[in-house]
């Protein structure tokens, strides 16, 4: 039982991560209407930001605050020098130019990095574990379950509370009406872009020392993210954070009891929900 | 007589061409020796790719590529580490490049398709990678495996551990699960019986896994005296540093089973490779002429040491150039009676190829990490603490008949 217990939390603290992600990518998706195949390699240079700048400041915190931000940067330059001159152009262009992109990224972390994997370890106060009474768990992957899921209600606090979160949502739903109403549509979009590439980032950052660091960790994430998006409905924001706990539990409780099948689970959820929902959980289309 | 016709003329050009330019390209293909490097570029092992390349072109290169006083082309293909691609491009390289000698792939699972498509199409095979059914249940005359025999690997990692901590008996297994996993999993439970282990959890995981914290918190709750990991490359990497995450490491021993050495030891913080102990088919400190010359040769050309990856590529491509050399021949047949029984000291010192089962008769190496404050330099990251060579036990061989060509 008290392995049950400890996978359920550990899936949980996973699904936050898989949330963030898969938040960022519905929030692009939704809004911009163009696949986000770059969304993995904000992933990663979010890490490796991370590890750059607690190099620089010596502070993990500051490390923490500095890297997303940067991902969020590169995000509005991308969208405003690339992206934004493909939305006339169609799926095809844009489903390019994103895988483009994403292996431009990849291949520059190895340029900048280099192509040797990095371990990068929890700041001093996180490190070790606490005991929980049923199970042992590592301080800082119960901070990342805080901070993640403390970073998801903000994002959804903004998206539902804010004028521009209103005006965000109200793109998601009808863009041509938006854009009707005088609201700067491509400002939009390119804000919209930018606080994706930042929740990519983050993630990649919180992730760093878990996971490690390597070139190529964008693909494993990007995978996950997609299922997320797909699970909880297209542009459903909500969905997606119901979406990314699912299967971060599902992924972990099947490991306990049968380990071979802990990947596989990933898409037979996907699989079985979309065999009975198509429009994924939440979804309206 | 008539006047010349268009057609005449460029018949005639036909035939001058086919005089001049034709019997030079035979004259070149029959000439050169064509050898394929199937390495993956893409895939779970995208990483050791590249690292494979690097050793295969070194070993070439101190031969000026050449061998038998005949020019070597070297041909080299991205297998995408799966058996589909790589079969598919170990046959258009035979087919269309007229290579007739394989080296590669890495993945054990894959290397065991293209060695079916070695025999179909009767070419030579070299391979390094645990699985033992290369010269076990389904040896056949074209394949060769370089890498220790699993057995060789468990025996050495098993008994030299044991030796040093003879209470830890409660062991967990963490195994990748493919063809090399279970091999060498299969061993580790056999050796360790005659040491009276425990084996309180074996879990699967598959090729690519990075996210461990699943398995790593089901194997603390099994509270074991050991954490055994029988996985490679990224696998290990992500899963040792989860072990140490969940707070296993250092208090409980971490064994990485079949470990690349030094390029997966370098992607782990000291603090993590502390009470790590490792076994690997090389590692870059081993004391043999031919290891000093290479690992000084390699670190002087990409500034690390060479691990197990790129030095399997190098000494698989000298122990082929060896076997041209005493066939004194590169047909498919001379060269493969050559390998049989092939005697060489070379990077992991000395090595004998078991002409009934084709496989290397050769060291393994056990390593213990060093703590933080004991490295001397950034890359002092572990010593050789053993050697083992026993080879598989007469009732273990599958391999009952290599057969003929």
């Amino acid at each position: 039982m008290s392995l049950l217990a400890g996978q359920i939390l550990n899936g949980i603290a996973t699904g936050m991560l898989y949330a963030l992600m898969g938040l960022g990518l519905s929030l692009i998706t939704g809004i911009l209407n163009i696949p986000n195949f770059a969304h993995g390699a904000f992933f990663a240079v979010g890490a490796y930001l991370l590890v750059t700048a607690v190099g620089v400041f010596g502070n993990f915190w500051i490390g923490l605050v500095v890297a997303p931000a940067g991902v969020a940067l590169l995000g509005l330059a991308i969208e405003y020098a690339g992206i934004r001159r493909l939305y006339a152009a169609g799926h095809d262009y844009q489903l390019l130019f994103t895988f483009g992109l994403s292996l431009i990224l990849a291949e520059g972390i190895i340029l900048v990095w280099g192509p040797v994997g990095i371990s990068h370890l929890p700041p001093e106060i996180l490190r070790g574990g606490v005991d929980l009474g049923f199970t042992f768990y590592p301080k800082y992957r119960l901070f990342v379950m805080a901070a993640a899921g403390l970073l998801v209600f903000l994002t959804w606090l903004f998206l539902e509370k804010t004028r521009y979160g209103a005006i965000m949502r109200a793109g998601i739903e009808n863009k041509e009406m938006v854009s009707l109403l005088g609201i700067d549509i491509h400002r939009l979009f390119t804000a919209a872009f930018a606080l994706g590439a930042y929740l990519a980032g983050i993630a990649g950052a919180l992730t760093a020392p878990i996971r490690g660091l390597s070139p190529g960790m964008g693909v494993d994430m990007l995978g996950i993210a997609f299922v997320v998006v797909a699970l909880g409905g297209l542009g459903n924001l909500l969905g997606a954070i119901g979406a990314g706990l699912l299967i971060g539990v599902a992924q972990a409780v099947v490991a306990a009891y049968w380990t071979e099948a802990s990947t596989v689970v990933i898409y037979a959820v996907m699989a079985a929900v979309l065999l009975v929902r198509p429009q994924g959980l939440f979804g309206i289309r | 007589m008539s006047k010349w016709k268009r057609r005449d003329i460029l018949k005639i050009g036909a035939l001058a061409a086919a005089a001049s330019g034709f019997p030079a390209i035979l004259r070149a293909q029959s000439k050169e020796i064509v050898i394929l490097g199937l390495w993956d570029q893409t895939g779970a092992f995208s990483d050791v790719g590249p690292l494979n390349d690097r050793g295969m072109r070194m070993a070439l290169e101190e031969r000026d590529m050449k061998v038998l006083g005949r020019p070597i082309r070297y041909v080299t293909r991205d297998g995408a580490t799966q058996a589909g691609t790589s079969t598919r491009r170990a046959e258009e390289a035979v087919d269309g490049e007229g290579a007739r000698f394989i080296v590669g792939p890495w993945s054990s699972g894959v290397a065991l398709a293209v060695s079916e498509v070695a025999k179909r199409k009767k070419v030579v095979h070299l391979f390094s990678g645990g699985t033992e059914d290369i010269s076990g249940a389904r040896c056949h005359r074209y394949s060769f495996q370089w890498a220790a025999s699993p057995y060789t690997a468990a025996k050495t990692v098993v008994d030299t551990f044991m030796k040093a901590n003879p209470k830890a008996k409660r062991w967990h297994l963490l195994v990748a699960d493919y063809a090399f996993g279970w091999s060498v999993e299969k061993y580790v439970k056999e050796v360790g019986k005659t040491h009276g282990i425990e084996f309180v959890g074996a879990d699967r995981h598959p090729l690519g896994e990075r996210e461990f914290s699943n398995y790593v918190q089901k194997a603390a709750a099994n509270k074991p005296d050991v954490v055994a990991m029988i996985n490679f490359g990224g696998d290990a990497v992500a899963g040792a540093r989860e072990i140490f995450n969940f707070g296993l490491t250092p208090k409980v021993p971490l064994i990485m089973t079949w470990s690349s050495g030094v390029e997966e030891l370098i992607q782990l913080a000291p603090e993590i490779r502390e009470n790590c102990w490792v076994g690997s088919n090389f590692y870059y400190t081993a004391d043999t002429p031919v290891a000093r010359n290479f690992v000084k040769s390699y670190q002087a050309k990409f500034g690390t040491p060479p691990g197990y990856a790129p030095s399997a590529a190098y000494s698989m491509t000298r122990m082929l150039l060896a076997g041209f050399d005493k066939a004194g021949s590169a047909e498919v047949q001379d060269v493969i009676k050559a390998l049989e029984g092939i005697e060489l000291n070379d990077v992991v010192g000395p090595m004998r190829v078991d002409g009934a089962t084709h496989q290397t008769l050769r060291p393994y190496f056990f390593l213990r990490c060093k703590s933080k404050s004991a490295m001397k330099h950034p890359l002092d990251l572990a010593d050789i603490i053993a050697t083992g060579d026993a080879p598989l036990p007469k009732e273990y061989a599958a391999c009952k008949d290599i057969g003929s060509f």
